[in-house]
């Protein structure tokens, strides 16, 4: 289960998070619990693998906008700098940019259980 | 007093429509303001236009992010903007895009809250803030925009005008006025609701045209409509333009309008003469049944000016007895040599300021505005005092005819005054002979029949006057009771000079033979028309060839030297 110190160890700016949240923790909680997924961040993987980029630019758009909010300072700065390549529709490999954001997402997950 | 739907507003909720792709960014808003407000949601533009579709009247603001799925946040930006019902809801866009927020704007967002979201004091405030500007505007626009067809009322309509001035002092400006003809009956035969429809498709004519050109407008009075505009180069294309496009909006084949225009305002006018200006020029178009319009101008003004200064006038002149009655004899041409029969009695004005003015000018006026009632009786009571002085001074009994206007035909208390007045006079009806003219018959002859039977029981006889200028019919000349014809002046003038004219004399001479009723003719003025008149079988003639009118006493001095 995820906790204000496991969130402040992952590197989540906890403060300005609760805050947003009327520093309701459980609500908090609750709201990071259910952005821990990887329905996304596979769908942003396979669409930045096959070049669909605007669709990509949406997802990862959606995610900067999610991980912003909740504070969560690690995923959010990587999907920052992927929002930022993809909305000039950067024919890159992003690879390794969806590989980083994944292992962080594992991270989150795996000190959440 | 406040409206059940002010109080509401004031003790209800204010509802919220949160439109955001992301569950998390929704229920974290929905965190922030659920304590206020009351919150529906929304994951994409086309559920939120479901909503709004249905829930228009009660919401309040809408918080909408831009990128989404199947419809996004611009999308149904411009979707509000197009429909008149959603326009006034404000819409605070949900956005980290920086140029995003300039775009949102300029299609119509009131306002942005940046993500990540700010403090949730912050995002409060800025909602509240909205909402409330936007009710203000609500009620402001309410009370200065007429409901029906969303233009200014009139009051508003003055007042911005002043500041278009103001802030377009370069410009010179035209004032137009938009009426539209006979609008009720457009209501009576085609019900209120194509009334309102003709309305509101006037508004959108002018709307269209307030699109091309400086300016503001308003509904004024119904149906009538006031546009305060740059001045165009060619201000009848701008009347052509409104009028085609009126009449294509309008769905409605029989409808018109008229249009005043008076270009280039005199700045030194208020802003309320300018549109009366345009005004006027708009009752100066003379159809009601086909569009028209006319521009203002300064003569026709000064002409109004002036008859509404006699109008104005008229109680004074009545009371200081500026009116004053001459007399026109009237000679019975049927013996050897013509006799005094009996006189005319014609009104002039002699007017402290205009001098003598012209009954041409004054009746047609006071015809027009109820005052010719006022003035028949006040003739009545001076050429009854005028009989009753010939007769006591001459022992002469000259009947003179007074003339007896439509509207006085109408009166129920009619036949009293006129008895009265004789009475009083120590007179019978016999002595006031009541011209009344040939167009009254044309109105309502039954109501005419009546009257004039009654007055004919009480002993007046009847002149029908100017016959031959109007209308009658020879089925309504068998069945109306009348005691003598009035030849129009009209055929007389040119009897010498126009066969047909001369025809038409005769004609009505037989028609008069036929029903009995001798003939009089009128505006005489030379020898070789009394002859032919004479000649002719014509009963009494009147004119300068014998006499022009003449005051009173100079009347009974003529009376004396006859007696």
């Amino acid at each position: 289960m995820i906790t204000i110190e496991k969130l402040k160890d992952f590197g989540a700016d906890t403060d300005e998070g609760l805050a947003r949240c009327l520093n309701d923790e459980s609500f908090y909680l609750m709201l990071v619990q259910s952005a821990i997924t990887f329905e996304q961040i596979d769908r942003l993987c396979e669409q930045t693998s096959v070049g669909d980029l605007d669709g990509a630019f949406e997802t990862s758009h959606a995610l900067k906008g999610v991980y912003a909010n909740l504070s969560l300072t690690p995923l959010y700065q990587l999907v920052y700098e992927l929002t930022e390549q993809l909305r000039n529709r950067k024919n890159i490999d992003y690879g390794p940019l969806t590989a980083k954001l994944r292992e962080r997402m594992e991270q989150l997950q795996a000190s959440a259980q | 007093m406040k409206t059940i739907s002010r109080i509401e507003k004031e003790t209800r909720k204010r509802k919220i429509l949160v439109v955001d792709d992301e569950r998390i960014n929704r229920l974290l808003l929905g965190k922030i303001l659920e304590e206020e407000y009351e919150l529906l949601f929304a994951s994409n533009g086309r559920e939120a236009l479901d909503i709004i579709k249905s829930e228009y009247k009660t919401l309040s603001i809408i918080l909408l992010d831009l990128l989404m799925p199947v419809m996004n946040g611009f999308e149904l930006l411009e979707a509000l903007e197009a429909e008149k019902r959603y326009k006034n809801i404000p819409v605070i866009v949900l956005t980290s895009e920086h140029n995003a927020e300039i775009r949102s704007l300029q299609i119509g967002a009131v306002d942005f809250i940046p993500k990540p979201y700010d403090m949730p004091e912050v995002i409060r405030a800025r909602v509240k803030r909205s909402i409330k500007l936007a009710e203000e505007n609500t009620v402001l626009n309410a009370v200065e925009n007429d409901s029906l067809t969303g233009l200014y009322n009139r009051e508003f309509f003055f007042e911005y005008a002043k500041d278009l001035d103001m802030y377009h002092n370069e410009l010179e400006k035209d004032a137009i006025v938009v009426n539209i003809n006979r609008f009720h009956l457009v209501n009576e035969l085609y019900g209120h609701s194509a009334g309102n429809d003709l309305l509101r498709a006037v508004a959108d004519s002018v709307r269209t045209l307030l699109r091309e050109y400086i300016g503001l407008a308003c509904r004024c009075d119904s149906d009538t409509f006031y546009l305060y505009l740059e001045h165009s180069a060619d201000p009848s294309e701008i009347a052509g333009r409104l009028i085609s496009d009126i009449a294509g909006r309008s769905g409605l084949s029989d409808v018109s309008v008229r249009i005043g225009i008076y270009e280039s305002c005199d700045r030194s006018l208020t802003m309320e003469q300018r549109i009366d200006r345009a005004a006027i020029a708009c009752n100066t178009c003379r159809s009601s049944y086909s569009s028209s319009y006319a521009f203002y101008d300064n003569e026709l003004h000064e002409k109004e000016l002036f008859c509404e200064k006699l109008v104005r006038d008229t109680d004074k002149a009545l009371a200081e007895g500026q009116f004053v009655v001459h007399y026109q004899p009237k000679f019975n041409i049927e013996g050897d040599k013509p006799r005094l029969s009996s006189a005319e009695a014609l009104i002039r004005w002699m007017h402290p300021e205009h001098g003598r003015i012209s009954p041409g000018v004054f009746i047609p006026l006071f015809e027009e505005n109820g005052l010719i009632q006022k003035l028949d009786r006040y003739v009545w009571n001076e050429a009854a005092k005028a009989v009753a002085e010939w007769k006591k001074n001459y022992g002469i009994t000259l009947p003179v005819s007074v003339n007896v206007s439509r509207v006085d035909m109408y009166d129920p208390g009619l036949e009293d005054e006129l008895l009265k007045i004789v009475s009083s006079n120590g007179l019978s009806p016999r002595d006031l002979l009541l011209e009344i003219t040939e167009s009254a018959y044309s109105g309502n002859s039954g109501q005419m029949i009546e009257v004039i039977g009654k007055l004919r029981e009480d002993g007046f006889m009847i002149e029908m006057d100017d016959f031959g200028s109007g209308y009658s019919s020879l089925n309504m000349l068998s069945s109306m009771p009348i005691d003598i014809l009035k030849l129009d002046m009209g055929f007389v003038r040119k009897i010498c000079e126009s066969d047909k004219d001369k025809r038409l004399v005769e004609i009505i001479l037989e028609i008069a033979d036929f029903l009995s009723v001798p003939v009089i003719a009128e505006g005489v003025e030379k020898e070789e028309q009394y002859l032919l008149l004479k000649s002719m079988g014509c009963n009494v003639i009147q004119g300068y060839y014998f006499s022009k009118p003449l005051p009173p006493e100079n009347l009974g001095m003529w009376l004396a030297r006859t007696k």
